[in-house]
């Protein structure tokens, strides 16, 4: 009996004890609360390990993030996922880089198209028209090779000025196969002293339509309409 | 012994009986971030967020969280690189702590302490003003949260090699209600 009853006097000596400490507790956080040092003073540090359902600091009275009822699918980190999105980010980012380079020879490519058709019989612009080209084409084709294979994030739907982005798609990519093997017709057409003619003779058309349709695809995403 | 056993069950429930005295949840809201690029304004907008307050000894302790996710711009494309760059796939929530006394509940501005965990950083924001307004059984808080990119250490994204602003001010407007 006098074991238990020396149990319960140091129980209640313990929760006499520990109860003001509680208290203290409560009254420091409040004070560093409704005193700041310096009000325009920020500051920033790493979350704690687990940074989505942080401890109440200091206060177990204050609500956690459990008591939001969020699903636990939607709290949990997902590393798989934020590798999926950082390798798309760097693929895209990659895809943006290769087209703004593909500008460059697809506009001289255009100009350059001014004197290699028509009558006239020397070579050297077409051939460095040709040339443009296919610079054109492989720096395209890279561009394409980003996007195309940079990782779909699951459960997204395309919304906003991406959709016109992509559709243009449907023009300038078709427009980068089919231009090329016009080219090639008419080239050897011009190069048999023939006139152009034929399916070739489009090649000067679809080659403008497939250039507008990637500026546009440039346009599209580089500015708010 | 009787007794004594009793007076150790007060001693033990004392923290209890000082314990929550009411609770506010939130009701709804409209977070929305904006993003300044030379070529681009966007804002962000959630209506997802969740927020509980526990009032105890004349103070409120309040936490709102949001998904990253649930942002947005209307630019899905926007919208996934705005979740990798903040990390969003492995910090999915946003949290907001604030602690405030219980008698500002009269419409009034107010002036709160916020820490934010956010893209893995936790960020404090000291006296940042809010306007309180009563309407009956709610509580409809506003203010803009001046956050900024650096703040939780977010490399600012780029288009066409422009990068945008660090600023990001972040516009709150919650309504609250008491359980």
């Amino acid at each position: 009996m006098k074991v238990i009853r020396l149990a319960i006097v140091t129980f209640a000596c313990t929760c006499l004890f520990t109860t003001p400490f509680s208290a203290f507790a409560q009254t420091s956080d409040n004070a560093t609360s409704a005193l700041p040092e310096n009000p325009q003073e920020n500051k920033t540090t790493p979350a704690p390990q687990d940074k989505n359902a942080p401890a109440p600091p200091g206060n177990p009275a204050a609500p956690s993030l459990q008591d939001l009822g969020f699903p636990s699918d939607q709290v949990q980190g997902n590393a798989e996922l934020q590798a999926r999105l950082d390798k798309r980010a760097h693929m895209l980012k990659m895809h943006q880089r290769f087209g703004l380079i593909t500008i460059a020879p697809l506009l001289a490519t255009l100009v350059s198209s001014a004197g290699a058709g028509g009558k006239s019989t020397d070579s050297t612009t077409r051939n460095v028209h040709m040339v443009l080209g296919a610079v054109t084409g492989d720096l395209y084709g890279i561009t394409a090779y980003y996007a195309i294979r940079a990782p779909r994030v699951p459960g997204t739907e395309t919304r906003g000025p991406i959709r016109l982005h992509k559709a243009l798609a449907w023009i300038h990519g078709p427009g980068m196969i089919l231009t090329p093997i016009l080219g090639a017709m008419a080239y050897s057409q011009k190069s048999n002293h023939e006139k152009v003619h034929g399916i070739a003779a489009w090649h000067g058309p679809v080659g403008i339509v497939t250039g507008a349709a990637f500026g546009a695809a440039v346009l599209s995403v580089s500015f708010k309409f | 012994m009787h007794k004594k056993i009793l007076l150790a069950l007060l001693l033990l429930a004392l923290p209890l009986l000082a314990a929550t005295d009411s609770q506010w949840v939130l009701e709804q809201s409209t977070l929305a971030y904006h993003i300044s690029h030379p070529l681009h304004e966007s804002q962000g907008v959630s209506h997802a967020a969740r927020g509980k307050g526990t009032c105890h000894d004349g103070q409120c302790d309040f936490l709102i969280a949001v998904p990253v996710k649930s942002f947005d711009s209307g630019d899905s494309n926007r919208d996934i690189h705005m979740l990798q760059v903040t990390r969003g796939a492995q910090f999915p929530i946003v949290t907001v702590r604030t602690r405030l006394p219980e008698s500002s509940s009269a419409s009034a501005p107010i002036h709160a302490d916020l820490e934010i965990q956010f893209a893995g950083q936790t960020a404090q924001y000291k006296q940042i003003p809010f306007q309180l307004v009563i309407q009956g059984k709610q509580t409809l808080i506003s203010g803009t949260i001046p956050a900024t990119l650096s703040d939780f250490k977010i490399a600012p994204p780029t288009l066409l090699a422009l990068p945008v602003k660090n600023e990001m001010p972040i516009k709150v407007e919650m309504t609250w209600h008491p359980q």
